[in-house]
Formats: structure tokens, C-alpha cells, sequence
């Protein structure tokens, strides 16, 4: 039955809903249910002209993700990516207007795709880069709004009063964690990578923290046992009197110092002092 | 490029839609053009390079921003976190207009990124109306509304794009961005007269032109903005400038983007015509 009228929000929701439904799961009775709204013309049926939709749509979702997943694609190809992609849309909308925002849980999709399961590696590659994308797009610092202390002011804090001090790092921090070598994996596929690229996976796994530095420079720093149990404990919200119980091979104090001269500290908190 | 202050409040004569991909050379070179369109969707981060870069634009050029997000269209209610975002942009940025499209994008709170038809009736013209005077309210400002380019119709349509296009300026105060290539596409599509279109539109409310360059399939036009702009479109623009008298103009390009000359040299060609009528 043709549908020859749009007087209410619900049958405009209606229209809406089977339009979007005709698109990202087009099995037949979706189809047909979005034509019946359609005017079809012989040289183009309603199918067709709901097809030109929705490979703009596809296409244009797929590109977004091209941009912010780049390793993988050249891992796994353009073609697999894009099928991979399709199984995506169709499992996880997209929420936000901000097409950036769209992809966050491709990694575990990924994890749980079988026909990539031989790509063992791929996951965590996609989780590097979705965190790269998450860095070069995060709020910056800003030390007074954020109510943080410049790293200048820890002069004045007493020696028995740093135990409840908490310490800052960039707003754009995350970590990741991989039993493969990830960051050579990703080093390797960079369109200016010179060297040879071959990565053995039992070079074994990494640590990682990727974050954007003050002059907008793009991080991928290898840490050290210690240093991912201090960041990861900073990130956590732990005060620097927690993070003394914690069992550290060197001196806290240089790994505290190493982490302020890379710039990935870049503060602290006094609140639990006033 | 002028060096008088006040340029930076108004636009005129043929701009270009800013791409990432030209930053760098703008920067550089400063080059001799009126304004740049950027597109607000792609500043809507919380912060970082985009923005910044941004910032370094507007302190040379007059800029508008354009989007694709307000889904005016959708059945859904307006998306107040999007519009708030969109209005500490424009706070940032001060452009000369904030524009976007007589278009859906999200039903159910589910995206599609895509501007998407509806059916031309008096419900969703007034719908339509009525968001885009709650927008104006939120932002504190005027709107430019776009025509889209669209590839199929609707049963339930009961009025032409333009008289849909009229509506809007006769229950709202908005004003017009008019799409010249969306026009000779869809007259394609759906086979209507683009000079009747032109013909129908209020021109006192259109503020701002944009085109583009479509692309050719089986039986239908397809708007990619991957090309330069096609002779027939570069027609209709000349009737509109006629109609709608020097009106500020843009080129967009958007996939397959070329080298900054080449998009500057279609701009020329586009300031060339409004002096004529100028």
C-alpha cells in the first residue's frame, strides 16, 4: 500500500524509521516497507533509488573509518576492511552527530570477528588507533578551569602533605596494553615508514601510552613496568600517597620526574588538602 | 587580500570551502580569497589542531560555517548537545553565517551522517519551521537553510521543493543558502524546470550560493562535489545572479580534492560572473 500522506510526527517517524531500517539492515521486507513510500520511475524502481542512498551512506561512514583506522586497513585491504565495516553498521549505530565519534567499539568487534581471527594482532592495532584518534581529538589542558596546580606550586606543599596530593596528566592520555608488538605493527604500515617492515610477532608485547603533548604533537611512548603502574594509578584518580604503597623496581621519585619532563604530567591536585 | 578591518565582518564576491588538505598553503601564502566556508562538523572536537587552525583562519578571513547535523528534518526532537556545541563554535569563530540543510540525518537517535529526503507537505513545513525558529533562538542568531540534492520523491508530497523552499521563508525568518548544483540535480532526477525553481524563490533571502561539481551515472546525476562545476550549472548560476543580483558564492569540493589552484581558479570563474552583475 502506497503511503500518500505525511500529516503527524509518527507517520513522519514512521517514514523515518522504515527509510533507516531499509538501509543499514536491507533484507526484503524492510525494502519493501521503505518503497512503499517511494515513487519509482521505470529507468529507476523504488529499490534502486533506495540503493543510491544507501551506498552514499555506507560509503561515507566507511571513508570516516578509512581515515581513523588507516593500519588496518592496509593490513587487512580496502576490500576486507569495507566488509568488515558493513557487519559493524549493521551491529552498532552510530550515536552521535559527530561522525568522530563513531568507531570506538570497532576494536571489539573486530576481537569478535571471525574471519579475522587469524589476524590475531588486529584488535589491539585498531584499539592504538582508535586511541591515537581519541588523543589528537581530546580537550586541551587547561590547568586553571581544570582546577589543577602548575607543577611550579609543588614547592609549596609540605613534605607530610605530598602523600594527599594527587598528580595530573594530559587530558589526552590513554594506555594500552598488548601481548604483540603493536607499536611496530603500526610503526611499519606509516606511509613514511623508509626501513624494512617485517615485524615478528614474537618480538613480544608492549606497553603504551599515546597522548598529545602542549605543541600539538602526536605521542606513542613505550613505558617501562613502572612507569604504566604510576600512569595507570595517576589515571585511576590515586593520590601520590597511594601510589607510594605500590611496588615499584626504581624510585619512584625518577619515575615521577621522567614522566613531568616528557610533558605527560603536567600537574597536580590539592584538593584533599583544603 | 584586503588589509582593511572590516573586511573581516562581511563577505562578498566568490569563497572557498576549506579543507583540511589546504591548510598549510593557506597559511603560507595568505592567498587573495574573499572568504572560507568550514564545515562545522569537523570542529566539534572538545579540542586539539582542527579548532586551533581554525582560530588562525578566522584572524585573516571572514569565515561561515556549514553543517550537516541538525537534521532539521528528523522526526526526532532537535539535538540540544549538538546545537550547544555548535554554538560555543560560533563563539570561537564568529562567522558571517551558520548554515545547514533541509534534510533528516538521525531517526531514533541513530545516525545515518547522510542528508536525507522527506516528503514536501503543510506538516512538515511547519515542523520544519518551527526548528529552525527553536535553533535560531538557541544560537542566539539567524540561520541560513540549504536545498538539498535529493534522488528519489515521495508519495506523500504534495507541493514542489520550491514553493516547500517559499514556505519556510514565509513562517520563519531565516534566510536562504542556494545550492545551484543541488538544483540541476535534482530538476534531473525528478524532472522538473530548474529555471521555475529560480523563478520561485523569495530573492531578497538568499544570502549566500554554493556550487559544486556532480557526477554522471547510468540515469541519474549524482552530487559528489568531485568535479568542477558542469557548463550547464555554470548556466543556471548566471540566471540566478541575474535573479538574486552579486550574491557571495562558494565552491565546495569535497572528494577527490584537487590542488588549491584549481579550486581557486573555479572560484575566479565564479567572481567573474558576479561582477558582470555587479
Amino acid at each position: 500500500m502506497e503511503h500518500q500522506t505525511i500529516q503527524s510526527l509518527s507517520e513522519l517517524k514512521q517514514l523515518q524509521t522504515a527509510f533507516y531500517e531499509a538501509i543499514f539492515d536491507p533484507k526484503d521486507e524492510n525494502i519493501i516497507q521503505a518503497s512503499t513510500y517511494i515513487i519509482g520511475t521505470a529507468e529507476i524502481n523504488e529499490t534502486k533509488r533506495l540503493s543510491i542512498y544507501r551506498d552514499s551512506i555506507l560509503g561515507g561512514i566507511t571513508t570516516a573509518l578509512t581515515h581513523i583506522y588507516p593500519v588496518c586497513v592496509r593490513l587487512i585491504g580496502e576490500k576486507y576492511f569495507t566488509h568488515m565495516v558493513a557487519g559493524y553498521l549493521k551491529k552498532v549505530p552510530s550515536t552521535s552527530p559527530d561522525i568522530g565519534n563513531y568507531g570506538e567499539h570497532l576494536p571489539t568487534y573486530i576481537a569478535d570477528f571471525k574471519p579475522a581471527r587469524e589476524l590475531i594482532y588486529l584488535a589491539d592495532v585498531a584499539q592504538l588507533e582508535w586511541l591515537w584518534h581519541k588523543a589528537f581529538n581530546a580537550a586541551d589542558d587547561d590547568l586553571f578551569h581544570q582546577g589543577i596546580q602548575p607543577l611550579s606550586a609543588l614547592q609549596n606543599i609540605a613534605e607530610q602533605d605530598l602523600p594527599a596530593i594527587k598528580f595530573c596528566a594530559v587530558n589526552s592520555a590513554n594506555l594500552i596494553q598488548s601481548p604483540y608488538p603493536i607499536q611496530r605493527i603500526w610503526q611499519v604500515n606509516q606511509n613514511d615508514y623508509q626501513e624494512a617492515n617485517s615485524v615478528h610477532l614474537d618480538e613480544g608485547g608492549i606497553s603504551l601510552v599515546i597522548w598529545r603533548s602542549a605543541d600539538f604533537g602526536m605521542r606513542i611512548d613505550e613505558l617501562n613496568e613502572d612507569e604504566i603502574r604510576f600512569i595507570s594509578a595517576v589515571l585511576n584518580g590515586a593520590s601520590f600517597g597511594d601510589i607510594a604503597e605500590l611496588e615499584f623496581t626504581q624510585a619512584l621519585d625518577d619515575i615521577v620526574q621522567r614522566c613531568i619532563q616528557t610533558g605527560l604530567i603536567i600537574g597536580f591536585s590539592d584538593r584533599a588538602l583544603k | 587580500m584586503s588589509t582593511n578591518k572590516f573586511h573581516l565582518n562581511s563577505i562578498q564576491g566568490a569563497g572557498l570551502g576549506l579543507r583540511s588538505s589546504h591548510y598549510q598553503e593557506v597559511f603560507n601564502t595568505k592567498p587573495d580569497i574573499p572568504w572560507f566556508e568550514l564545515l562545522s562538523d569537523n570542529y566539534m572536537a572538545e579540542g586539539g589542531l582542527p579548532i586551533l587552525r581554525a582560530e588562525k583562519i578566522r584572524e585573516d578571513y571572514p569565515i561561515t560555517l556549514h553543517g550537516v547535523g541538525m537534521s532539521l528534518g528528523s522526526a526526532d526532537p532537535l539535538n540540544m548537545d549538538y546545537l550547544a556545541r555548535l554554538k560555543l563554535l560560533t563563539q570561537r569563530l564568529e562567522p558571517i553565517y551558520v548554515s545547514d540543510h533541509l534534510a533528516w540525518v538521525s531517526i531514533n537517535g541513530n545516525q545515518t551522517h547522510d542528508l536525507l529526503p522527506f516528503p514536501y507537505t503543510e506538516f512538515t513545513l511547519n515542523h520544519i519551521a518551527e526548528r529552525i525558529l527553536q535553533v535560531q533562538d538557541f544560537l542566539g542568531r539567524e540561520i541560513l537553510v540549504e536545498n538539498p540534492s535529493s534522488y528519489l520523491g515521495f508519495h506523500a508530497t504534495h507541493m514542489s521543493e520550491w514553493e516547500f523552499v517559499s514556505g519556510i521563508t514565509k513562517l520563519t525568518d531565516c534566510n536562504l543558502l542556494i545550492d545551484i548544483n543541488n538544483i540541476y540535480v535534482s530538476a534531473f532526477n525528478h524532472g522538473f524546470d530548474p529555471y521555475e525553481y529560480l523563478l520561485a524563490i523569495p530573492k531578497d533571502r538568499v544570502k549566500e550560493i554554493h556550487l559544486a561539481g556532480y557526477e554522471k551515472m547510468d540515469n541519474y546525476l549524482f552530487d559528489t562535489h568531485g568535479y568542477q562545476v558542469h557548463p550547464p550549472v555554470w548556466e543556471l548560476y548566471q540566471a540566478a545572479l541575474e535573479r538574486f543580483g552579486a550574491t557571495p558564492t562558494l565552491i565546495e569540493w569535497d572528494t577527490d580534492i584537487p590542488d588549491f589552484s584549481t579550486l581557486r581558479n573555479e572560484a575566479l570563474k565564479a567572481e567573474k560572473l558576479i561582477k558582470e552583475v555587479t
